[in-house]
């Protein structure tokens, strides 16, 4: 199992954001969290990440659970899952090649980081291949903010890969990009977990994407889980459950 | 009857009854909001009135004595040999000086910048201790290091380039500071998860992300920078400041006006420079 969670849970001034999530994702397994906003999808990936810190529950990593780890090893173990971001978060006037780079930088002696003249040639061949693996190597010396906002995410997917995370947690990896885009990410997604083995967590705001490209989707409403199926097996009344309270309040405010 | 005359030309009524009222909800205290501070902006111009003697028919009564400043003031003396060379080399004297005083305080103000940004400093203590010293060198008005390095260099343009690198790193560190906590913290945090270190995630996400808008500081920095080195010149740091004052202090107002002409040349010719630059630069 590459990624266990259990337990998981977290408030926020007193409001509870999770109450008890437990999931796992095996390697070459891609995994959707589906749920209205609020039911505590992006929470659950951003505690698993370390970045909001949970109240309790336990991750563990290729069955080590984090918390038995200290300083430098919790830092090697926590570097084998790499974040995709909503806002993608690359540096727009620097190259495809070295925001790449820039996944590597925990292998990178802190004096030949500092700027891109300076990365090692190896992890610029490192950098390039894992552009290739996203199909833009041709891009690679294109600044990102040239680049459609569909292949600043597959940059981004690049930089994870060149992180040589075993485990991608992706926040709403294709909201803010067109349906075509959005299509050639999770396709990518899928392909590298497919063929590559690698475990991807992604947080969807589109079902039918999840129910399309996700082996399985797990619903969350209101900080715990409703379901965890196979894709195959998520019916419309699954998915009318979890947006139930947002259909609500549209059915007030639109009734003639 | 054409097909057209059957079309009303007007609506009478709207398309169908209102089913909402609007009743703006009251908010009777931002009324009161509203006067108090219109009252305290309108008693604090008096007083400032009361406290700068600021007396309009005085001026109205005075205007023959600046009539006769501007008459003595014209023509502008051209003559080469004693207006124009001197005042072109003490021009150029004073862009060296603006263009030093700007450049040699970027390491300083890079570094107390980094240190005084929230999202880049290593230390509370050490941000506050950064502020602290960022505020101290804007604070000193460059014409006082002047003055101070005018005693330990003498007098001339090098001790006002010093003065300028000592107020411009305080300047020019608290706006490189503020604009470093402006920008998007995203790219930052994206690399904190891929096990960044500090300097790393500042050097690869914080930096580039600022170079455009450190750069437009920079050059509104050595736009200002030259213009106060013409100040500088007033007390002894050389340059063409320092004519301006010998002709007003020997009652050579044509020179004055010859050495002034020259000085808006040079404002012009560094503004629309560095304009220039900010346009390629957003580009």
């Amino acid at each position: 199992m590459a990624l266990s969670v259990q337990g998981l849970r977290k408030s926020f001034a007193g409001r509870n954001v999770l109450t008890g999530v437990d999931f796992t994702v095996s390697a070459g397994e891609v995994v959707a969290f589906l749920g209205a906003n609020g039911s505590g999808k992006s929470t659950t990936l951003r505690c698993v990440m370390g970045i909001t810190p949970p109240d309790a529950g336990s991750i563990s990593i290729d069955g080590t659970p984090l918390d038995s780890l200290h300083s430098g090893d919790l830092q090697r173990a926590r570097q084998r899952m790499a974040m995709i971001f909503q806002k993608i978060h690359l540096v727009p006037r620097r190259t495809a090649l070295d925001n790449v780079c820039s996944g590597a930088l925990a292998r990178i002696p802190t004096i030949r980081s500092l700027t891109p003249l300076l990365f090692p040639a190896e992890v610029q061949q490192e950098a390039l291949d894992c552009l290739d693996r996203v199909g833009l190597a041709d891009r690679a010396f294109d600044r990102v903010g040239r680049l459609s906002g569909g292949q600043q995410q597959r940059v981004a997917v690049a930089r994870a890969l060149c992180q040589r995370a075993d485990v991608v947690l992706a926040d709403e990896p294709v909201s803010a990009l067109d349906p075509h885009a959005a299509e050639h990410v999770m396709a990518l997604l899928r392909e590298l977990a497919h063929t590559e083995g690698l475990a991807v967590a992604a947080v969807l705001h589109q079902p039918e994407l999840a129910l399309r490209y996700a082996d399985r989707s797990i619903g969350l409403l209101q900080g715990s889980m409703t379901f965890d199926l196979p894709s195959t097996e998520v019916t419309a009344k699954h998915l009318d459950t979890l947006y139930a309270p947002d259909r609500g309040v549209s059915d007030r405010n639109f009734a003639a | 009857m054409t097909p057209q005359a059957l079309l009303p030309t007007t609506r009478r009524e709207p398309a169908r009854p209102s089913r909402v009222a609007l009743v703006r909800p009251k908010k009777p205290l931002r009324w009161l909001t509203t006067a108090a501070v219109a009252a305290a902006v309108v008693g604090l111009h008096a007083l400032a009135i009361e406290g700068t003697d600021f007396k309009p028919e005085l001026l109205v009564d005075g205007w023959k004595g600046m009539a006769a400043f501007v008459a003595d003031a014209f023509p502008p003396d051209l003559s080469w040999e004693r207006t124009l060379k001197p005042g072109l080399e003490a021009t150029l004297v004073t862009l060296w000086i603006g263009l030093l005083g700007t450049t040699l305080s970027v390491p300083s103000a890079l570094l107390l910048a980094a240190l005084a940004a929230r999202n880049t400093s290593p230390h509370r203590l050490v941000y506050q201790a950064a502020r602290a010293v960022l505020s101290f060198f804007r604070a000193v008005p460059d014409i006082v290091f002047a003055l101070i390095f005018v005693t330990a260099v003498g007098l001339g343009p090098f001790a006002g380039v010093l003065a300028l690198i000592c107020h411009n790193t305080g300047v020019m560190g608290k706006l490189w500071a503020e604009s470093m906590e402006e920008i998007d913290a995203g790219p930052q945090e994206a690399l904190r998860t891929a096990g960044a270190n500090r300097i790393q995630q500042v050097a690869n996400a914080t930096l580039p992300m600022v170079v455009p808008q450190f750069v437009g500081l920079l050059l509104y920095r050595f736009d200002v920078n030259v213009r106060s080195s013409l100040v500088l010149g007033l007390v002894g740091a050389g340059g063409i400041g320092l004519l301006i004052n010998q002709s007003i202090k020997s009652f050579r107002f044509d020179s004055m006006l010859t050495h002034i002409l020259i000085v808006l040349v040079l404002i012009i010719v560094v503004d629309q420079f560095s304009a220039w630059i900010r346009r390629r630069l957003a580009a």
